[in-house]
């Protein structure tokens, strides 16, 4: 039986083996990172003065919003046809749940302030997005589509909007936002991406804010930062996170952002508001989109949009998977996320913020 | 191995996954529906991707089905049919018997991706018109590299089928009953499948040996994405190592009553 018994010993140790190397690649990821130390505001100003223009590498972004989950989110190989038969309102709900609530995979180029293309990987399906110069594309490979649009010859904001943000794009605006309603630290070094990294940690002095802390790292050798985590009040885990989990600071080869459409997609030219008609007429245009109200400076901040800029939203209130997913308060409707609330008054007025719900309400009724 | 019918018949019913599909799309009307499996609307303007939607097709179920069977069988099989004793005579060793019989099922796994890969792309030649592969980023290859790309693609799935194969040669060890040990080894393959798609398990979602299975289209990106390559090798040899272990440790100890 002895010598039944060392037959296993193999089984135990290539078990063992692998269960360790599981375990410990991570951690190892994690060891302890020595850098010379700063203060907030050095590592701050290394934000501002990094000279990295050109890059390129992977995004991860994970969301843990307390969101309902969708089965079979991100391995829909097969879901093509229930989105169109399931009625467009229904589907964008859907869709617009899955990018709030799961988590997404880019890999995002850019050379520049003209040349950035972003490819959001989906299962057996991708999105892409190409600035070229003054040309841009979307690219949706499930459904075969490209729209492109020209933009005016001086337009100085990237153009490209999409879910994925990189941590670069999400740090910016948060420090340009830092005012002394925050409190700035230096956390523990970090590894990011195989490169290591400072830790900012930003703590919203407002005690009304569902936002417990939100932490950058930001790249010891270049100040670019590499990755953002919020984290809501009382919670240990983050609610949303944007990493880069490769990174390289060359410039993307120039073939990267030539994007031709593909023959047999279908080409949609979509035309881009230029600055003139915005100048001729700004007494139309200040009437027909009316601007939202601000209340609060800082992390508590609400923002309330009257009802007549938001016909879409009421429309919304009749779908039934939308009221499911909200829950009715005094006054109206509250979604509900760990980091954002957005109340939707029976009136149509929608007012969000990153407070609580009642806070909200005290804003809504307030004359 | 392949002089056996029954791997010859297997081979042919996934030879068919992508001749069936051909010909549906090739006698239905040829208008994109925007539905079924991914790709299925770009096979009536380009042939070349008859092979990737049979493989999109193929991978979920046709193929662990086969790859369950050879692999249930080397052992089982031969213990079943009271020739496990007379190999074991021979002083050729149980290591070896072992070593041998997983590379015929690894062969196995080799020749049945690449006969999906191989006959979609000849039915979709012959069947649609060909030209300059669109790939999922939007970028166009020509037809050399896509013809590469779809070899990358089948030893994509060789590889993520490797596991499978070492967890159906340990089950194999445990039984004398062949159809037990193939039945068990596909239920594995469908368990491993209807966890991966549990969002409440997502802790555990990458140490499912079929987690990566469908991923092979990020070979189909430009460029290469090649992360899910590497992870799905690391993950389909810790499979191979531990039940490799496993089948070592059981058919060493076995008593050989057949």
């Amino acid at each position: 039986m002895s010598v039944n018994l060392k037959k296993w010993v193999p089984a135990t140790v290539a078990t063992l083996v692998v269960a360790a190397a599981a375990i410990a690649v991570p951690i190892s990821a994690n060891a302890a990172v020595s850098l010379p130390s700063k203060t907030p505001a050095q590592v701050l100003a290394m934000v501002g003065q990094t000279k990295i223009t050109a890059f390129s590498g992977t995004v991860k972004q994970t969301s843990a919003l307390g969101l309902p989950q969708l089965p079979g989110g991100s391995a829909s190989s097969f879901s093509g046809g229930s989105a169109s038969g399931a009625g467009s309102s229904s589907a964008s709900v859907a869709s617009v749940l899955s990018a709030l609530a799961g988590s997404s995979t880019a890999r995002v180029y850019v050379d520049g302030a003209t040349n950035q293309r972003i490819q959001i990987m989906d299962s057996l399906a991708e999105r892409d997005a190409i600035h070229h110069g003054s040309d841009v594309w979307l690219y949706d490979s499930k459904a075969n589509t490209v729209q492109h649009s020209v933009l005016p010859a001086k337009t100085e904001k990237t153009p490209l909007r999409t879910t994925t943000m990189t941590p670069a794009q999400v740090a910016d605006t948060l420090i340009s936002k830092l005012d002394p309603t925050t409190k700035a630290t230096v956390g523990t070094n970090l590894r990011v991406a195989g490169r290591t990294a400072y830790e900012l940690v930003l703590t919203p002095k407002a005690s009304d804010t569902l936002i417990g802390s939100v932490s950058i790292a930001v790249d010891s050798a270049t100040g670019f930062p590499l990755s953002v985590e919020a984290t809501a009040r009382g919670q240990k885990t983050p609610a949303f996170q944007v990493a880069f989990s490769d990174v390289t600071f060359a410039k993307p080869s120039a073939s990267t952002f030539a994007f031709v459409s593909p023959k047999n997609a279908k080409v949609t030219e979509k035309a881009v508001p230029t600055h003139t008609a915005h100048a001729t007429a700004p007494g139309s245009e200040a009437k027909t989109q009316p601007k939202p109200t601000v209340v609060g400076t800082g992390w508590d901040t609400v923002v309330e949009s009257p009802a007549s800029a938001n016909a879409q939203v009421v429309k919304l209130l009749a779908n039934k998977q939308f009221t499911e997913l909200t829950t009715a308060v005094t006054g109206g409707r509250v979604f509900h996320t760990s980091l954002l609330n957005v109340l939707i008054t029976n009136d149509g007025r929608v007012v969000a913020g990153s407070v609580s719900t009642e806070r909200l309400q005290a804003v809504a009724t307030a004359p | 191995m392949f002089r056996r019918r029954r791997t010859l018949a297997m081979l042919g019913a996934v030879a068919l996954i992508p001749i069936l599909i051909a010909i549906a799309v090739r006698v239905s009307s040829s208008r994109a529906t925007g539905r079924g499996p991914a790709f299925l609307d770009q096979i009536s303007q380009n042939g070349l991707f008859v092979s990737f939607v049979a493989m999109v097709v193929a991978i979920p179920l046709f193929l662990p089905l086969t790859v369950g069977v050879v692999a249930g069988d080397t052992i089982a099989g031969e213990a079943g049919g009271g020739t496990l004793r007379y190999l074991l005579v021979a002083p050729a060793g149980r290591v070896r018997l072992l070593v041998v019989k997983y590379l015929g099922s690894a062969v196995f796994c080799v020749a049945a991706s690449l006969t999906v890969i191989v006959f979609g792309t000849l039915i979709g030649v012959i069947l649609f018109p060909t030209g300059p592969v669109t790939l999922l980023s939007g970028d166009t290859v020509s037809v050399g590299e896509s013809l590469l790309r779809s070899l990358l693609v089948a030893s994509y799935v060789t590889i993520s089928l490797l596991g499978l194969s070492m967890i159906g040669l340990f089950i194999s060890t445990l039984t004398d009953v062949p159809v037990g040990s193939m039945a068990a080894t596909v239920v594995m393959a469908v368990a491993s499948q209807v966890l991966d798609q549990l969002p409440q398990l997502d802790w555990l979602h990458p140490f499912l040996f079929s987690h990566y299975w469908l991923s092979f289209a990020d070979l189909l990106r430009q460029p290469i994405s090649w992360d899910s390559y590497g992870s799905n090798a690391i993950l389909q040899g810790a499979y191979m190592v531990i039940f490799g272990a496993l089948a070592y440790g059981r058919f060493s100890a076995k008593d050989i009553l057949s």
